[in-house]
């Protein structure tokens, strides 16, 4: 297939992909206390009829359904996704702006963590198949993936914040610590280019637990596809080629073994990401990380609808932008579909 | 090997809770919700095995009540979804074109959608509790299997028997009952026992995240997330209850590799 062709087909696959997501939360939003003004204003919409009043009018709540449906996907696009009870009715896109970079900091740090200890522990375990090493990867990995992201982020919290006190327990960078301006709205990336050493080593300090306990829930899928996917190469009859051409082992494996593999890799890569990404929700719950994940449970405790419907929505254009640039990548990284 | 003695374990361990429960017996060495049967905040021992909380209530009665929650929710998430993808797929197999493609766009963008976000924002809309995790999970869990089912039919679709009994006059329906669930389901079954284990992780953290059960009664995620408050003064809290779900995905996910290994050697 022709390779812009792919793209193009990815790319509105992901717009579908979000436009169920959005009928998702409309058809849900309906559906909460019978009354939709609950889902842009919360419970309080009942407190305040005459807000609510103007609020279904300004927003054609009253209207028909195929009505409400067009201006509520107008109100997304235009980035009104109500205002947010649990935090004083601030507008909810205004929070999720404070509270993105902070989940996509965490998610960066793990996904690069994951790649480097799933990629690792995958060759590892292949060139010493069926021998003690690989027998200890497989039970590192099954352990990771089979825990559920908070427990292992506990038992991080116990061992290297309380017992050992190497790490911070809570919070995105030492609060006595001026956070540097806004350019890019990442707040690490604004240090460096600030030059704010003191926060981003502080920044770095905090990340480490957060990121570090998703990778490890992460980082067996990608050991498990890469390990398999190595065994299966080298018995593949061009890797046979290659050492009959008298190529050392090295060369063979690296050049062409891990190579072939890393396209199975690729392949994965999207679950991978939507787990790191719904994994930040309870990592950054237990580190107390001020990111999206952390908003999403307190608005889930103080059944603020707005909180909740706003995030479900930025979490899947995270991962469906993700997922998109995961396809692309493949498409490079493929001869298959690169020239196909 | 190991595997399935966990998985048989814990499928055991929930059936008597259930049982015990409907017969209103007590099997767990305290009442699970009554307070202050020991100490508050107890560290483990021979009376106490998990521990107790801060409300005096024995972790470890409240560890095996919970059980049936977890087991019960896989077992049935995992069984609509097998039902529900052998169905489709092997429809969309059959029948082609059209209605084929139809389904399998659909099944595409169910399958992007990220499951646990969307499992939570259904939760929420139908109010948290055990039931409703459960329909939440089945409306989005079913994507992977009707894939499989697809390829599993379209594999057996040109097999000799499948034309002889087309041949013979046996229509579409027919044969889908007669031959192609019966042929595809031995794979499919493998694939349904690996992920057993992971509407187990998906489900506990729903419940981690307050959407099953109410409070006092006990659940495993739950659990976690309550007793996250006595991290320094009682760590085993938190941990016991976060353990045991790992040790019932490790042992489901075992059990699905020894089928899968056994059935290629065969």
């Amino acid at each position: 297939m022709n390779p812009l062709r792919y793209i193009l087909r990815r790319v509105v696959f992901g717009a579908v992909v979000l436009l169920a997501v959005v009928t998702v939360t409309f058809v849900l939003s309906r559906s909460l206390g019978g009354n939709t003004v609950v889902a842009w204003l919360g419970k309080a919409a009942s407190l305040h009829p005459e807000l609510a009043q103007l609020y279904a009018e300004k927003y054609h709540l009253n209207d028909p359904i195929p009505v409400q449906y067009y201006y509520y996907i107008v109100n997304l696009l235009q980035g009104n996704l109500g205002f947010s009870p649990s935090r004083g009715f601030e507008p909810v896109v205004e929070v999720i702006s404070q509270t993105l970079p902070f989940t996509l900091q965490i998610a960066v740090f793990a996904w690069v963590t994951s790649l480097v200890l799933g990629v690792l522990l995958g060759v590892i375990s292949a060139q010493y198949h069926h021998k003690p090493v690989d027998t200890l990867v497989r039970a590192f990995y099954l352990g990771g993936y089979s825990s559920p992201p908070f427990f292992v982020a506990l038992i991080l919290l116990i061992a290297f914040a309380f017992s050992f006190r190497l790490l911070p327990s809570g919070g995105a960078y030492d609060i006595s610590l001026t956070p540097p301006t806004v350019i890019t709205g990442l707040p690490m990336l604004d240090a460096m280019i600030e030059g704010n050493w003191a926060y981003l080593l502080s920044s770095l300090q905090h990340v480490i637990l957060p990121s570090v306990s998703l990778a490890l829930v992460t980082f067996g899928v990608l050991t498990r596809v890469l390990r398999s996917s190595l065994l299966d190469v080298m018995h593949a009859n061009y890797i046979r080629t290659a050492r009959a051409k008298g190529l050392d082992e090295k060369t063979v494996f690296f050049k062409h073994a891990l190579r072939n593999a890393m396209i199975s890799v690729v392949s994965i890569s999207s679950i991978m990401v939507t787990w790191l990404i719904t994994g930040t929700i309870f990592v950054e719950n237990i580190f107390a990380y001020p990111g999206m994940g952390q908003y999403l449970v307190t608005a889930l405790a103080g059944e603020d609808y707005p909180g909740i419907l706003g995030v479900t929505i930025v979490f899947a254009l995270v991962i469906v932008v993700t997922n998109l640039i995961a396809d692309i990548l493949y498409a490079v990284v493929d001869p298959q579909v690169r020239l196909g | 090997m190991i595997g399935g003695i966990i998985a048989a374990g814990l499928v055991l361990v929930a059936v008597i809770v259930a049982v015990s429960n409907l017969l209103g017996i007590r099997i767990t060495p305290y009442d699970p919700i009554q307070q202050d049967v020991g100490p508050s905040l107890a560290a483990p021992s021979l009376l106490h095995l998990m521990g107790t909380d801060i409300e005096g209530r024995d972790v470890f009665s409240r560890v095996i009540v919970a059980t049936p929650n977890d087991v019960a929710v896989s077992l049935v998430v995992v069984g609509v979804a097998l039902a529900a993808g052998i169905i489709i797929g092997s429809v969309a197999a059959f029948r082609g074109g059209l209605l084929d493609e139809a389904l399998m766009r659909f099944t595409d963008v169910v399958f992007a959608l990220p499951a646990l976000v969307i499992a939570m924002v259904i939760g929420v809309a139908l109010g948290p509790g055990v039931r409703n995790m459960m329909v939440a999970l089945m409306i989005i869990w079913w994507p992977p299997y009707a894939r499989l089912a697809r390829g599993e039919a379209l594999r057996v679709a040109h097999q000799n028997y499948i034309e002889a009994a087309r041949l013979s006059g046996m229509g579409t329906a027919k044969i889908l009952f007669k031959h192609v669930f019966r042929s595809i389901l031995v794979t499919m079954l493998v694939y349904a026992t690996l992920d057993i284990g992971t509407v187990i992780l998906v489900y506990s953290g729903l419940s981690y995240l307050g959407l099953s059960v109410r409070p006092p009664l006990p659940d495993w995620g739950e659990m976690v997330s309550s007793y996250q408050d006595y991290l320094i003064t009682a760590p085993w809290l938190p941990v016991f209850p976060g353990l045991i779900i790992a040790f019932g995905v490790i042992g489901f996910s075992l059990l699905g590799d020894g089928i899968r290994d056994a059935l290629e050697a065969r």
